[in-house]
């Protein structure tokens, strides 16, 4: 049996690493299991393109042809061809150029897409594509804060909330039997709170143990990096990762002349040669080229991983396979180790279940720490009242003020930008950017917000903010549906109805926690910070007009 | 664990954050040369370390307050330290050089 006095210190350490790392885990977590969906997002935003289905794969050497020829820079560094014809593929090919820089600064690229007009010729544009998936992918690693801050503010972040995993399953393991299955739905309304926060903490807790191992991992990953460069391999790493990045590179042009095989054709030599592979997407390189190849990044049935690390590369004359030694059941042990765990970050089995099943576990979590910061607040609540003290102290209105703004203002703030994706479309220069000025606007609103009315008010408020945004994600697309002179859109596949149908039933949610959240504000306990009444000479529950 | 536990909280968790990730660090590094394959193993290796390394950081750094006071995690986890970084050092510089 572990010591009293263990679980005490204990209690007190899981309160302060859960508290300190609350918020940004929130944040973390809600958009983290948005980013299960990162792809129907993306589909979502996408205006309507030309489309791949405009050029059949059988047209598309002709198409490889042109563009190699009319744009030498993609011919070297790689030319893309899509497969699925998703709305977030704007073409059949596209590619990336640097912009103008200076030698050796970071650039930005310019994304072209190309496709064949009717009558045979290139039609080539350069659009830049929306980045609002990767924008929420963003915020999930680095919750907003700027690089490489944020990189380090989450790695802290993520080992203290390991930390804060042990402590609590330390401090619940004396009452584990007895808590577990007890949820003492009732009267006592913090009773019911802590051990909801027990039994998902708990039910989820290899998920969560999984999450704080490989997000420590994956936020300090360079750190780590240089760390064991230094301390453990001493140079080494160097030449290990030049040969490990070997099957990634293209074969050098040898300057003859060859014809090259069609894209159909490639696929079939690939099914023959490796059965099991499923391509995402082809990359090619010195079209025209003796030795011009393909890589092909994909996944391979049977195996958890990163698709986008895992492929092969064929010739894309021949045919024949020239590197296979990264797809996934070619790996080493230890990189297979390695996929396997950030498969397990990243919930990549390929497979409806688990994409879901991770949504709500993210969700879940998020659920937690808002539920462990209030649980805290309500714990100080009580201690004052114990003590005497009618009003809650500044410390616990603070962190009240907090919770409130930066859970609800990250919610809100990202249904915002995800609804300027169609309503700013072709009305602004560059859209990226406002997708990250708007959510930092709500954002950083609902935080003020919050602070000024107090955690009571600002809650229902916010609520009601979050419900009537979400809400505002499938009305946008059926006001694009009922008036196309607005210039927007509404695909029609079913992972894009997905996303509004989501966001719906999400805005039901919200607009379902304010009106219980405002009955509380209302008629709850008067000195809770969750009560706009002034808690003294008002006797406890009885219902007293809202000042 | 005989007598009262010490909550010694800044020294406690200094040793748990600074000398749970050396310890990380140095037993993983152990495994980098001793594992299967040695330390020429295929590049996967060194990032499957990563993962490995926040494993241990992280139950280093969740269990160090068990320690009954500060002094005592330092000198226990110091002390584990200094074998695990002398056995790396050792095979770095000496067995496998």
């Amino acid at each position: 049996m572990i010591r009293a006095d263990i679980v005490k210190l204990y209690k007190t350490v899981h309160t302060w690493t859960g508290v300190t790392c609350g918020f940004a885990l929130f944040i973390a977590f809600y958009a983290g299991a948005l980013t299960m969906f990162q792809e129907p997002i993306a589909r979502w935003a996408s205006p309507p393109a030309v489309g791949v289905a405009a050029v059949p794969l059988d047209d598309a050497p002709r198409l490889l042809e042109l563009v190699a020829a009319a744009h030498p820079e993609a011919r070297e560094e790689g030319i893309t061809l899509h497969l699925w014809g998703h709305e977030n593929e704007p073409a059949r090919v596209t590619w990336e150029e640097d912009a103008p820089h200076q030698e050796g600064q970071a650039h930005e690229h310019v994304h072209w897409w190309a496709t064949l007009k009717p009558d045979g010729t290139l039609l080539a544009k350069h659009e830049e594509p929306s980045e609002l998936a990767d924008f929420i992918n963003h915020i999930h690693m680095r919750v907003g804060v700027p690089e490489p801050w944020g990189s380090y503010f989450m790695g802290v972040v993520s080992l203290l909330y390991g930390v804060a995993l042990i402590s609590g399953v330390i401090v619940l393991l004396p009452s584990l039997m007895k808590d577990l299955f007890a949820l003492r739905v009732g009267k006592n309304l913090k009773r019911m709170w802590l051990d909801a926060h027990n039994v998902v903490g708990i039910a989820v807790l290899p998920f969560h143990i999984a999450m704080a191992i490989t997000a420590t991992a994956l936020s300090f990953s360079h750190e780590l990096w240089s760390v064991q460069e230094t301390v453990i391999f001493g140079g080494k790493q160097a030449i290990l990762d030049n040969r490990d990045n070997e099957p990634y590179r293209a074969p050098k042009p040898i300057g003859e002349a060859a014809a090259m095989m069609a894209p159909s054709q490639l696929l079939q030599k690939l099914k023959v040669q490796v059965p099991d592979f499923e391509p995402r997407f082809m990359i090619f390189k010195n079209i025209g080229d003796k030795a011009a190849s393909v890589r092909v990044p994909g996944a391979e049935r049977g195996y958890v991983g990163d698709t986008h690390l895992g492929g092969v590369m064929l010739s894309a004359v021949t045919g024949e396979l020239l590197k296979d030694s990264t797809r996934p059941s070619r790996q080493d042990p230890d990189r297979r180790a390695s996929e396997t765990f950030y498969g397990l970050h990243a919930g990549q089995y390929e497979g409806a279940t688990i994409t879901w099943a991770y949504f709500f576990l993210g969700l879940s979590g998020a659920w937690l720490f808002y539920s462990g910061n209030l649980l805290w607040i309500e714990t100080r609540r009580r201690k004052a009242r114990k003590g005497g003290e009618a009003e809650q102290s500044r410390s616990t209105r603070l962190l009240g003020s907090a919770t409130v703004g930066v859970c609800l203002g990250c919610v809100a703030g990202i249904s915002v930008t995800i609804v300027a994706a169609k309503w700013l479309h072709g009305t602004v220069a560059d859209l990226n950017h406002w997708h990250e000025l708007i959510y930092y606007a709500v954002f950083l609103g609902s935080v003020t917000w919050a602070f000024a009315w107090g955690a009571a008010r600002a809650v229902v408020h916010l609520l009601w903010l979050c419900a009537a945004a979400t809400m505002a994600i499938p009305l946008t697309t059926l006001i694009a549906l009922l008036s196309p002179a607005l210039g927007m859109w509404a695909h029609g596949s079913a992972a894009t109805i997905g996303v509004d149908v989501v966001a719906f039933i999400g805005a039901l949610c919200f607009a379902w926690m304010a009106i219980a959240t405002a009955r509380r504000v209302k008629h709850g306990p008067a000195d809770s910070i969750w009560s706009i009444r002034k808690p003294n000479a008002v006797p406890d529950g009885s219902p007293v007009p809202a000042e | 664990m005989p007598g009262d536990i010490r909550p010694d909280w800044w020294s406690k968790a200094s040793a748990g954050a600074i000398l749970g990730f050396g310890l990380a660090l140095s037993l993983v590094g152990l495994y980098a040369y001793l594992g299967p394959g040695g330390i020429n193993a295929p590049g996967g290796r060194y990032s499957l370390m990563r993962y490995l390394e926040a494993f241990v950081w992280i139950a280093v750094f969740g269990f160090c307050f068990l320690f009954r006071s500060g002094r005592a995690a330092w000198a226990w986890l110091g002390a584990a330290n200094l074998i695990a970084f002398a056995v790396l050092f050792a095979c770095r510089f000496y067995f496998f050089a």
